[in-house]
């Protein structure tokens, strides 16, 4: 009796870890997503986690306010984005390298400012939090209630953009733009379409939901900041974006399958198993591996992915 | 208008008028700069001087944008289309069309009536809803041209348009510029196929080292003072006497997609193989010259084997590495430069050697050995292409479309080159497979034609250009 | 590939140091001290430049090898840091059995294993690659994660130290230890072995035919095959695998030479700061000597930067980051004219 208890205790708090765990991925990966839809592959993503984590804090800490940490957060995201994607898109240099430097410029210049301004006291940040808004009546459904239903508003947020990016990629003509852009830039060169200014507002979009994404990890999930807090959620944001197949509602559940694979740790705690949970967290990207070789196989990736425009002849 | 290229100079006094309701072919030599006045028209090049005017409207001086050109009603159909493979016909078309009229839904309904509107005045055909990847080339270019008419311009421009096309399809385009033209449109036609565009015109400009030398009514014309115009001199259209040596067999066993034709090479002989353009011509070219053997293709091939490969600046040569790098490329398994223990190492001595040989006995223009290969014009690119697969006796030479893209002066080395090759001591055999028919028709000794991948050869007596035109039309739609 | 203009990396770092110093002034530091703190703690003695610098430039120096090579020829290895996860495991575990052994024999025993682990932990990036056309970067960046998770695995289980309250390795044997180079501080032979592998490197490329056609793959893959008749296949698959075997070497070399166990957090990023050390080097072998000895120093001097003068190490980062981005955009493509 009491051990089915326990073991129902155990799944709902397993199913609500995996989402709290998935929001940040989701959000991230969303924004990657349309990034890559317009042919940027940003591996500096990190950078802009990192920054809206650290932005949303100070913006937070400044005001009393959570909202306008937020905010904060996400213009600190495009703030680092602007590192990567202006010379990216206007001066053509390599995206994984630049990527790569943003990262390093995100992480080294978050920690470098935390550690001048809070540092020295070695006590942790508290933070003024996002307050989770229970639904009404849904969030008492058992397991998926509390799980979905009783969330902090950006991880509603995060939710309602899977339909709306959907809707704006294949139901609209900048959708349509974008997604161009990322197949054939010099065809959509010569259709007239601002290449460049198109891949630029994409990639910054991504950097915009990649800084919410810190600022929810700051305000919303954890209440605090930590140097190197964002934990390689950048990179794992592109292993959603390929498992998810640049597309909306499949990146909403690769992101939520990732958050589950990081959960399972405490379901194995509940039933007994304590050893070995690193070999789940290691079990998502294997799956994506398999799924790029397998029947994603040639993956319908944009076809100018990770290319610079002009390309140089 | 005049426009340079750094010390090259494209456009000097090149001239052009086109009046609405005609069409007006544009012809000229490759190189004569027929595409640098047609990108400057499409906006996507400032001229240095000049001026161009729509509708008595002149274009301000600080040059114009694509944008610009666009909405002043210039329609240009590329002769590399610009559509986005992944995307269906519709929303190609929309593509374009979004801009012009604002708003975020796609306009489908819009789109649809026009096209049909438009099918009900020329007979255009489109199909819109097939990814344009699984599209054939005939009707990527009628979407092409479809978007273009979307936009109403009032003058429509094309650059090469029949290049891609099979000499039937030819024939409906032609139709359809007329019916264009007779709306009211402005045509402008660019071409370098004389008797195509004759066959349409209205007037012609011709253009000829960035000068325009002659603007005429196509009544007052014949094809061979344009084509004289073109040129500069009558020499280069006498057609050559053909001497035959032979010397020994070379047999090669093509299988394309039904079954086996013995294509027979013998040393000292040219053998030309013609075709229109997606028949087949690259994996015959590289399944002959041992580069990248298909399955479909048994060849036996002798020791030394020599390829000139169509695209020189991709295939051909690495732009970044210099000259000697280049040389090594297609050298670097010649035991004569190698070293060390084990052959492992390059002498790079021996290789700037040869090169600085090539480069004196082929008469490249360049800075000297050390020179980017991709510094070089596109003539000398291919003096150093062919210069270097020719060193060292090879017994077969594949030259595929070997001038594509070179002008006058550089298309003669190349025809040159490949006769002295054939009337040589220990002459190879040769095969060229080339989409220009003409020359085909000059350089061969014999001639194939290949088509949907069958080889066939033709008969002496039909070795015309109408002989050999109709043969390539063969089993193709 | 990446061609920068030479004057790329001194504008990078040029660049770097001025925005430090503006930094630094900005946050009410003291930039001369700062700086010279900087200095101090890189080259300031000969600890400083043993122990400190040189020492934290090896596995900077082998895996921006590993990276060069791959770049080189056109593949993106972003694994380098998985490679060095499953280099250090495969090395420190050959170590820990073979303990009995004599050092000559064990050393060299450690590092060919890890060479091997590295090597076979690129295989299946390169076999996608290969065979079915996937792109090696999101390959390559999901195997690191894979690593890090079965080390930490591997740490809190079959190889953990025997009280089983860390999560860090038994000690390593000592004749698995790499022996020491400069007497009196703690660099180790892993050093000169890197400096002979990119000497090495640079003869391949510079004077052998592969390296020449490796080259060749790198800068015009459709000439390579055609005119080069390449089986750039092959030859691709050569150098993915050897690169990771480079960056497998780098995480038994550190294993063997320095942290003398195997800790969860093993690299701090090494395998992604070796791009920035490559690219400064402009994927020239011998030049990664210099730019993993530069980024070596700078972090032994942003060490005594935060001990002297107070200034957050982190910020060391932040002038990596600038120096390749400085190098980048001195780089860039021109446009199609």
């Amino acid at each position: 009796m009491m051990d089915s208890l326990l073991q129902g205790a155990g799944w709902a708090a397993f199913v609500e870890a995996g989402v709290r765990l998935g929001i940040p991925l989701v959000l991230a990966a969303l924004g990657e997503m349309v990034s890559e839809r317009a042919g940027v592959l940003n591996i500096g993503l990190e950078g802009s986690i990192i920054a809206g984590a650290l932005g949303g804090a100070l913006g937070a800490l400044a005001t009393g306010s959570a909202g306008v940490g937020v905010v904060a957060g996400a213009a600190a995201g495009v703030l680092v984005g602007l590192a990567f994607a202006i010379p990216v898109v206007w001066l053509n240099t390599d995206q994984i390298i630049t990527g790569t430097a943003v990262t390093l410029l995100g992480l080294g210049g978050t920690a470098a400012i935390y550690s001048a301004r809070f540092g020295a006291t070695g006590t942790q940040l508290t933070l003024p939090t996002l307050e989770p808004i229970a639904i009404p009546l849904l969030s008492d459904i058992p397991v998926l209630g509390p799980a979905f239903f009783d969330l902090a508003p950006t991880a509603y947020l995060t939710f309602a953009l899977a339909p709306l990016l959907a809707w704006f990629l294949f139901r609209t003509e900048w959708g349509l733009e974008v997604r161009a852009v990322g197949e054939d830039p010099d065809a959509a060169a010569a259709a007239g379409l601002p290449v460049r200014r198109l891949r630029l507002a994409a990639a910054l979009f991504g950097t915009l939901l990649a800084g919410l994404a810190g600022a929810h990890l700051a305000l919303a999930y954890t209440g605090t900041f930590a140097e190197n807090m964002s934990a390689g959620r950048g990179f794992i944001a592109i292993a959603v974006v390929v498992l998810g197949r640049w597309r909306p509602w499949a990146v909403l559940v690769a992101g939520l399958f990732f958050g589950a694979a990081s959960a399972l740790q405490f379901l194995l705690q509940t039933l007994g198993w304590d050893v070995g949970y690193q070999l789940f967290l290691a079990l998502p990207y294997i799956l994506t591996l398999a799924a790029l070789g397998g029947w994603v196989g040639r993956s319908r990736a944009p076809a100018a992915l990770g290319l610079p425009w002009p390309r140089r002849h | 208008m005049r426009r340079t290229f750094g010390s090259v100079v494209a456009l000097d006094d090149a001239r052009l008028e086109v009046a609405r309701g005609e069409v007006h072919a544009l012809v000229g030599e490759n190189g004569a700069g027929k595409t640098t006045l047609l990108s400057i028209l499409a906006g996507h090049l400032t001229p240095d001087a000049g001026t161009i005017e729509i509708d008595g409207l002149a274009i301000p001086d600080r040059g114009w944008t694509t944008r610009e050109a666009w909405d002043r009603g210039v329609g240009m159909v590329h002769q590399h289309f610009a559509l986005v493979p992944r995307l269906t016909g519709e929303e190609n078309l929309s593509l374009g069309v979004r801009r012009a009229r604002g708003g975020w839904a796609l306009p489908t309904d819009w789109i649809r009536r026009r096209v049909e509107a438009i099918r009900e005045e020329t007979g255009l055909d489109v199909d819109l809803r097939t990814p344009v990847e699984e599209l054939s080339i005939g009707e990527r270019q009628r979407l092409e041209i479809m978007k273009v008419l979307l936009r109403d311009p009032r003058i429509l421009v094309l650059d090469e348009p029949t290049a891609v096309l099979a000499p039937s399809e030819v024939d409906g385009l032609l139709t359809l510029l007329r019916r264009l033209a007779g709306e009211g449109r402005a045509v402008l036609l660019v071409a370098h196929k004389l008797d195509e565009v004759l066959r349409v015109a209205d007037r012609i400009t011709v253009l000829r080292n960035g000068s325009t030398v002659l603007e005429s009514d196509r009544s007052k014309v014949t094809a061979r003072s344009v084509a004289e115009a073109m040129v500069g001199d009558a020499e280069a259209l006498d057609t050559p006497e053909r001497t035959e040596v032979r010397v020994g067999d070379i047999r090669a066993r093509w299988l394309g997609r039904d079954d086996g034709t013995d294509l027979e090479l013998r040393a000292g002989e040219i053998v030309g193989v013609a075709g229109v353009e997606g028949n087949g011509q690259r994996t015959l070219a590289r399944a002959l010259s041992g580069r990248e053997l298909t399955i479909d293709g048994r060849v036996h091939l002798p020791e030394g084997v020599a390829y000139i490969p169509q695209d020189r600046g991709r295939e051909g040569l690495i732009g970044s590495f210099d000259l000697t790098e280049n040389v090594a490329l297609g050298h670097h398994g010649d035991p004569d430069v190698r070293g060390g223990p084990g052959a492992l190492f390059l002498r790079w001595s021996a290789l700037t050697a040869r090169t600085r040989e090539m480069i004196h006995t082929f008469g490249i223009r360049t800075s000297g050995s050390r020179a980017a290969a991709g510094s070089l014009s596109g003539g000398n690119q291919q003096r150093l292409v062919v210069a270097r697969e020719l060193h060292g006796s090879p017994k077969l030479v594949v030259a595929e479309n070997p001038t594509r893209g070179l002008d006058v002066a550089g298309a003669r080395f190349v025809h040159d080159q490949l006769r002295r090759l054939r009337g040589a001591d220990q002459a190879p055999a040769i095969v060229l497979v080339s989409t220009d028919l003409d020359e085909v028709l000059a350089l061969s000794d014999r001639i194939y034609t290949l088509v949907r991948g069958r080889l066939t050869e033709v008969p002496a007596a039909e070795r015309t250009r109408e002989g050999v035109g109709a043969r390539m039309l063969e089993a193709s739609e | 590939m990446i061609r920068a203009r030479w004057w790329g990396p001194f504008f990078g770092i040029g660049l770097a140091l001025l925005v430090t110093s503006g930094a630094l002034a900005l946050g009410g530091y003291d930039v001369g001290e700062a700086l010279a703190a900087l200095w101090r703690g890189a080259f300031g003695s000969e600890q400083a430049i043993a122990s400190f610098t040189l020492k934290r430039s090896v596995p900077l120096l082998l895996t921006g090898l590993a990276v060069a090579l791959a770049f080189r020829a056109g593949i993106w290895n972003i694994g380098a840091e998985g490679q060095l996860y499953a280099g250090a495991v495969a090395g420190f575990t050959v170590g820990l059995i073979g303990g009995g052994l004599p050092s000559f024999v064990l050393v060299p025993m450690v590092l060919l294993a890890s060479l091997a682990a590295g090597a076979a932990w690129a295989t299946l990036p390169t076999l996608m690659k290969l065979k079915g056309g996937t792109n090696e970067v999101i390959t390559t960046l999901l195997l690191n994660f894979v690593a890090i998770n079965l080390t930490a695995w591997l740490i809190q289980g079959a190889l953990q130290e025997p009280r089983g309250v860390y999560n860090e390795s038994a000690p390593l044997p000592e004749s698995a230890h790499l022996p020491i180079l400069w007497s009196g501080t703690d660099l180790h032979v892993g050093f000169a072995v890197a400096v002979v592998l990119a000497v090495g490197l640079w003869i391949v490329f510079r004077f052998t035919r592969v390296g020449f056609l490796v080259r060749a793959i790198g800068e015009g893959p459709a000439a390579a095959r055609i005119t080069g008749q390449v089986r750039s296949n092959r030859i691709a698959a050569g150098v993915f695998l050897a690169s990771g075997a480079l960056a497998g070497l780098a995480g038994a070399v550190q294993v063997a030479g320095v942290d003398l166990k195997l800790y969860e957090s093993l690299s701090p990023g090494w395998g992604y700061t070796a791009i920035a050390v490559a690219l400064l080097a402009r994927l020239n072998p011998l030049a990664v000597i210099l730019t993993a000895i530069f980024f070596g120093a700078l972090q032994a001097g942003a060490a005594g930067m935060q001990r002297a003068a107070g200034v957050p190490f982190a910020w060391v980062n932040v002038i990596e980051a600038i120096a390749v981005l400085g190098v980048l955009v001195a780089a860039r493509e021109r446009e199609a004219a």
